[in-house]
């Protein structure tokens, strides 16, 4: 941690900037940021929470000496997050040569599509679409959906910039990106070399970005009162809507002994800081039955850069994730100068929004062990849309029979039903020893009223909430 | 410019992909450039009885702080009927009511001086609801009614009677851009208004009036806007008034954009509504008798809430000849925000009702309700008189459906979802037909009329200024070509100005789908202007290089300009320009047009007050999730009417994202409120607009063909707001699949939006109903 510079291209550039030369805060986002400067006014603010993907901008970055681009949301993202990154802006995909202008394959398909009307969303989609052709995602319905849920569009209807999409990706070849590859490649590893951690520390405002666990731990024991993030999708939220200050960041996205998976202990150990869609890739071979959450998690900008400790961490009534380990019995790996502690999904969430995170602590990892032969387990999230809501209800359920069809053992974990995610004990209990069957099933139903009392909010009303919790049972049946 | 497999794409899709369009939030002014907010309301309903602003204008950085004792010229925003402050004095009488305005160097120091204000206030006790107007009596102006033969005997002696109500929920805009606003102050008492306003006219006017000077020392122009709706008909406006009142205060330019949430709370929606009615028909389900009573939350504030209420009564039957209809519609005050314009204008809202008693008619007849609307269609030379008295003329009605039902296989399809519905207990299909017959015409008739200025430059390039804005809709692309062929030049040489105040005064709001019909005749009369007056000057030179004289009017074509008998011996559009500057022919024309024969006679409710009608119609397939009441469109066919399109491009786009906006506004958009009246779902994390999951799997999407659109400019036909109602096939079809859980014998609680909520507990409701003995 010797540098307080922030370095990343930009432009084809390297771009440095000292928080105490400038008049912005670290903690910035790049999208103001990006606002700010002459020329990349093109990235928009619509919301300034990622739920619109206006301000989509991708993200290269070094992964075994080639480019990995990934698209982020740059409302959500504080500046210090592309160090050492290379920041990729809708004005960089067309080539100018004078007065001429070559437009990018997906600019070009966006043009010929009609797939832009007032033009506002028009640049994150573009980049959503660049992202979507530098990946090696296989062009389907399904994954042109994935890759642009985050980014809404109020005047097009969506089926002209779908159209761009599979004319842009059938029609994909090498990119100027691609043949500026090894220059851009050498000026990320030049901030490389200079080592990636960052400690800044101005007059208003404190961000470290260390790059080891050691550092971050010890920062955490000397800076107990600096927020947490990795991702910052939450704090950025906060950030940017109540005008919440921050006089203190530990951000540990930046460390990778945090982004393991590894098998352990008759399970899978999944580090705290890996990216939902890094766990999304895992989970595809090795538990899918998790995909149907990933499906409807977010979007492909916030999963990109949220962190699965930072789901966890944040102990949201609803997130999504939580009531999910909960099923799955999972355990989670806390950590400190003086040593590291198991917890139970259930017990590392104290209350609304808080969790039994030491002032010292910092969430390591989880162990989620192995399902075992005859044990089902399935998801199901209830949204008002489907793509890029949030959760008004979600049920995630672990289930062990008996040969003869006999409940053994079950554990059924709601969010959205209460302050926290929780279990439906009393219908868990009424099954034990019951047939697996659609009649004790219904008669269950009735208990969920005895398990939870749901409130009504902005998403929906508590009679809607009850009906569906009760439906879900049935719904975990096949 | 592109041009592509003789396509013309948008008119700035170049700039839009490259991010260099520019936005009234990307202008930059200097350092100079202050930053302006406004200061609202928490309140619902409250006196102000004290506040104290001089903590906020000490702090550094800022520049101003405006209460209404600091405005200038009127305290107003509403330029027509003057009820709607900008800057609420003893009282505010909705959250989001402007009450102060801060000019500071950025924003955190504007949000820091807010902090700041001290202000102390006197609830008062608030209407936050319809039945709460009608209870006190809260009218926003006296009822209208249209009304034909005689409902009340024919519903008497009707056959069958159903009675119902609807509830139809608002909806916010989304426009991807919020309301900004920059202003500039000039010299003396000049200031240049840069905003994002459908009507930049009546931006003029309201800033010309706060600030109390002329409206000749006010100039605003809008480039492009990053989505209207109609949200920035009329509230486009306050935004300006505000940024230009702390430019004028301070001396500086002030940029003022709102966030988000502050865009979501502060401004009007479409308005909800609740209606009963009354509907009488035969055993075959013919309908006899419709009587209809709208009921409508119109805000604190008129804007433009009677023009809606009206436009909703004049789509009380929609695309059907009923001979005894009555339709009466009251807009009552409430204490929310004003509601104003949104696609469609009040349509969607009267339409629904009728189609949902159409619906209503079919499950009690046991009849398919695509069956019953056929019956029901106005004809083609008979049966076809509205109830205001207008005859419809090309009804192309009987032609859509033929089309539609044969390329969505609708019958076949209607079989196939009955005997999916009785192999599946917890999914359940619906399919649902749903016509749109649309007036094009601004209703209040005076509107119906538009400006152009046609300039040619000596070096033969055109430039073209017109009332309407253009706003993602494709107006600029269709006048661009309108201009293009009118003069016979390539696209590059023509080019579409900047909508402008102090090129083209006087311009109505682009509204009411009308832009292109107004502002392509205007600018086709200017054209036809320069054409008489380049006529000697053109035959002339032809005479002298080819030795004849033309006859009569010459042919402009590919740059060059001939004589039809003679196509081959022609001059150069550019030579022609540079002879005629010479022999000193002004080259510059205005050009004017108003939609000729309409009107409308409000004692009477009788008159013409359209020019003509657009029609669509919609086929949609949706799967329900009855355990949870999720919804998904697994098809949609439409086939709409735009007569010749000018655009095909353009129009599909229209057509398309009207559609999938008006599936919002029927399915997933939900407005709540708490007891105390905010808004609780003021950003788009709870308030959710379609998604690209949420298009339909299967989507086609086509214009139909052979119709042209007689003395409408290129014979085309208004597209911007008749596909939104499209969407009732998705609502209907949502419904459908509820009323199979009860094998359709019940009808089922309905109202809009079906969002996942009301669709389960409707089902609830039939599971229940069914359950009893």
């Amino acid at each position: 941690m010797n540098t307080g510079i922030l370095k990343f291209v930009l432009d084809g550039q390297i771009v440095e900037i000292d928080f105490n030369k400038v008049g912005f805060l670290p903690s910035t986002t790049v999208l103001n940021y990006l606002r700010s400067l002459h020329g990349h006014k093109g990235t928009k603010e619509g919301c300034a929470e990622g739920d619109c993907g206006a301000c989509t901008v991708v993200l290269g970055e070094l992964v075994d000496e080639k480019i990995r681009y990934r698209s982020v949301d740059s409302c959500l993202l504080f500046l210090p997050a592309i160090h050492g990154k290379q920041l990729i802006t809708v004005e960089n995909l067309a080539i100018r040569n004078g007065r001429e202008t070559l437009l990018h394959p997906v600019q070009q398909a966006l043009v010929e599509q009609y797939g832009s009307q007032c033009g506002f969303c028009t640049p994150g989609i573009a980049m959503s679409l660049f992202a979507l052709f530098k990946s090696d995602i296989e062009i389907s319905r399904h994954n042109v959906i994935h890759a642009l849920a985050g980014n809404l569009c109020r005047c097009t209807g969506y089926d002209s910039i779908y159209r761009a999409a599979l004319q842009a990706y059938g029609n994909r070849q090498p990119d100027q990106f691609e043949e500026k590859e090894p220059e851009t490649t050498k000026l990320l590893q030049q901030i490389h070399a200079e080592g990636i951690s960052l400690e800044i520390k101005t007059i208003d405002q404190i961000y470290l970005l260390p790059s080891t666990l050691t550092e971050a731990i010890e920062i955490r024991a000397s800076n107990p009162q600096a927020r947490i993030i990795n991702g910052a999708t939450d704090t950025a939220i906060r950030q940017n809507k109540t005008h919440e200050f921050l006089l203190a960041l530990l951000d540990i996205s930046g460390v990778d002994e945090l982004k393991v998976i590894r098998r352990e202990n008759n399970g899978f150990y999944i580090g705290a800081g890996l990216s939902i869609e890094s766990f999304k890739a895992f989970s595809e071979k090795e538990m899918p039955f998790l995909l149907p959450m990933f499906d409807v998690f977010a979007s492909w900008q916030i999963r990109n850069v949220a962190s699965i400790g930072g789901n966890l961490a944040t102990a949201s009534p609803i997130g999504d994730f939580i009531p999910l380990f909960i099923a799955l019995n999972a355990r989670l790996e806390l950590i400190n100068h003086q040593g590291k502690r198991w917890v139970g999904m259930e017990n590392f969430i104290t209350g609304y929004r808080q969790n039994c995170l030491e002032k010292n602590e910092l969430l390591l990892g989880i162990h989620i062990p192995y399902a075992g032969q005859g044990v089902v387990f399935k998801t199901e999230k209830v949204s008002t849309r489907r793509d890029l809501d949030i959760s008004t209800l979600s049920i995630a359920m672990r289930l062990e029979l008996d040969t003869h069809n006999k409940v053994q053992d079950i554990i059924l974990a709601y969010g959205g039903m209460a302050d926290r995610p929780k279990r439906a004990r009393h219908v868990e209990k009424f099954m034990m020893g019951k047939t697996w069957s659609k009649g004790n099933i219904q008669e269950a139903r009735a208990l969920i009223e005895n398990d939870f009392t749901p409130i009504s909010d902005a998403r929906s009303g508590s009679e809607y909430r009850m009906a569906a919790a009760k439906n879900l049972l049935l719904k975990m049946l096949w | 410019m592109i041009e592509s497999k003789d396509k013309t794409h948008h008119e700035s899709a170049i700039q839009h992909v490259t991010g260099e369009a520019v936005y009234v939030g990307d202008m930059q002014m200097g350092e100079q450039m202050l930053i302006g907010r406004v200061v609202y309301s928490p309140y619902a309903h409250a006196e102000i009885v004290d506040y104290d602003l001089s903590e906020a204008r000490k702090l550094q950085g800022v520049y101003a702080v405006l209460d209404h004792k600091d405005i200038p010229g009127i305290n107003e925003l509403n330029p027509m009927v003057h009820d709607e402050p900008c800057l609420a004095k003893e009282k505010v009488s909705c959250i989001g009511q402007a009450i102060f305005l801060i000019a500071a160097e950025n924003e955190q120091i504007a949000h820091d001086a807010e902090k700041k204000i001290r202000i102390i206030y006197k609830l008062l006790p608030a209407i936050l609801s319809i039945d709460e107007a009608i209870a006190g009596g809260n009218l926003l102006a006296p009822s209208r009614a249209i009304e034909t033969g005689d409902p009340d005997t024919a519903l008497m002696q009707a056959k069958h009677v159903i009675e119902g109500t609807l509830k139809t929920g608002g909806q916010e805009h989304w426009y991807l851009e919020t309301q900004s606003a920059l202003c500039v102050p000039g010299e003396g008492h000049e200031m240049m208004v840069y905003a994002s306003s459908q009507n930049p006219t009546e931006t003029q006017m309201v800033v010309a009036e706060v600030l109390g000077i002329n409206a000749n020392e006010v100039v605003c122009e809008v480039r492009r806007l990053g989505g209207g709706f109609g949200g920035k008909e009329t509230q486009g406006n306050h935004v300006a008034a505000w940024a230009a009142l702390l430019a004028n205060a301070t001396r500086r330019p002030v940029k003022m954009v709102l966030n988000r949430d502050d865009d979501q709370k502060i401004t009007g929606k479409r308005h909800r509504f609740q209606s009963s009615y009354k509907i009488g028909f035969d055993d075959n389900g013919q309908i006899t008798s419709y009587i209809v009573d709208m009921n409508a939350d119109a805000g604190m504030a008129k804007d433009l809430s009677m023009a809606i209420l009206e436009r909703a009564l004049f789509h009380a039957e929609n695309a059907y000849f009923i001979p005894n209809l009555r339709a009466t519609g009251t807009m009552w005050k409430t204490n929310l925000p004003s509601n104003t314009a949104f696609r469609g204008f009040g349509g969607p809202q009267g339409m629904a009702v009728i189609e949902q008693a159409i619906d209503q008619i079919a499950r009690y007849l046991k009849k398919d309700a695509a069956e019953i609307r056929y019956k029901n269609f106005y004809g083609l030379h008979e049966r076809n008189i509205t109830p205001y008295g207008q005859p419809i003329s090309n009804n192309r009605l009987l032609m859509i459906w033929d089309q539609l039902i044969e390329s969505s296989n609708y019958y076949d399809r209607r079989e196939k979802t009955s005997s999916y519905n009785t192999k599946n207990e917890y999914v359940k299909r619906g399919l649902a037909l749903t016509p749109v017959k649309f007036g094009i015409s601004f209703t209040t008739s005076f509107l119906n009329q538009a400006g152009a200025l046609v300039l040619i430059y000596k070096d033969g390039t055109v430039l073209v200024n017109h009332g309407g804005t253009e706003m993602g809709q494709g107006l600029h692309t269709k006048i661009w070509q309108i201009a293009a062929s009118g003069l016979g030049l390539p696209m590059r040489k023509v080019k579409v100005n900047a909508t402008n105040t102090s090129k083209v005064p006087n311009t109505s709001p682009t509204a009411a789908s009308s832009g292109t019909d107004l502002n392509g005749m205007a600018v086709t009369n200017a054209i036809a202007k320069l054409k008489a007056r380049l006529q000697p000057c053109a035959a002339k030179m032809i005479a002298e290089q080819f030795g004849f004289t033309p006859k009569g009017a010459l042919t402009y074509q590919n740059g060059k300009i001939f004589d039809l008998d003679h196509p081959t011996k022609s001059i150069e559009f550019e030579s022609l320009i540079a002879k005629a500057h010479f022999e000193q022919i002004s080259l510059g024309a205005t050009g004017f047009y108003s939609t000729p024969g309409i009107f409308f006679d409000r004692n009477k409710g009788k008159g013409t007050p359209f020019y003509y009608f657009a029609y669509g119609m919609a086929v949609s397939e949706v799967e329900v999730d009855t355990l949870t009441g999720s919804v998904k469109l697994l098809r949609t066919d439409i086939l709409h009417d735009v007569g010749d399109s000018i655009n095909p491009g353009v129009d599909l786009g229209q057509v398309t994202g009207g559609f999938i906006q008006g599936v919002g506004w029927c399915t997933t958009e939900t407005l709540r409120y708490s007891k105390d009246g905010h808004l609780l779902n003021h950003s788009p994390d709870t308030y959710k607009i379609p998604g690209i999951g949420n298009i339909p799997e299967i989507f086609n999407v086509s214009l139909l063909d052979k119709a042209p659109n007689p003395s409408v400019i290129k014979r085309s036909k208004a597209v911007g707001e008749p596909p939104f109602m499209l969407a009732f096939s998705v609502w209907l079809a949502i419904k459908d699949a509820i009323s199979a859980v009860g094998n359709h014998k019940v009808e089922p609680l309905f109202g809009l939006p079906a969002n996942n909520e009301l669709v389960l507990l409707s089902i609830e409701n039939i599971r229940s109903r069914h359950a009893a003995p």
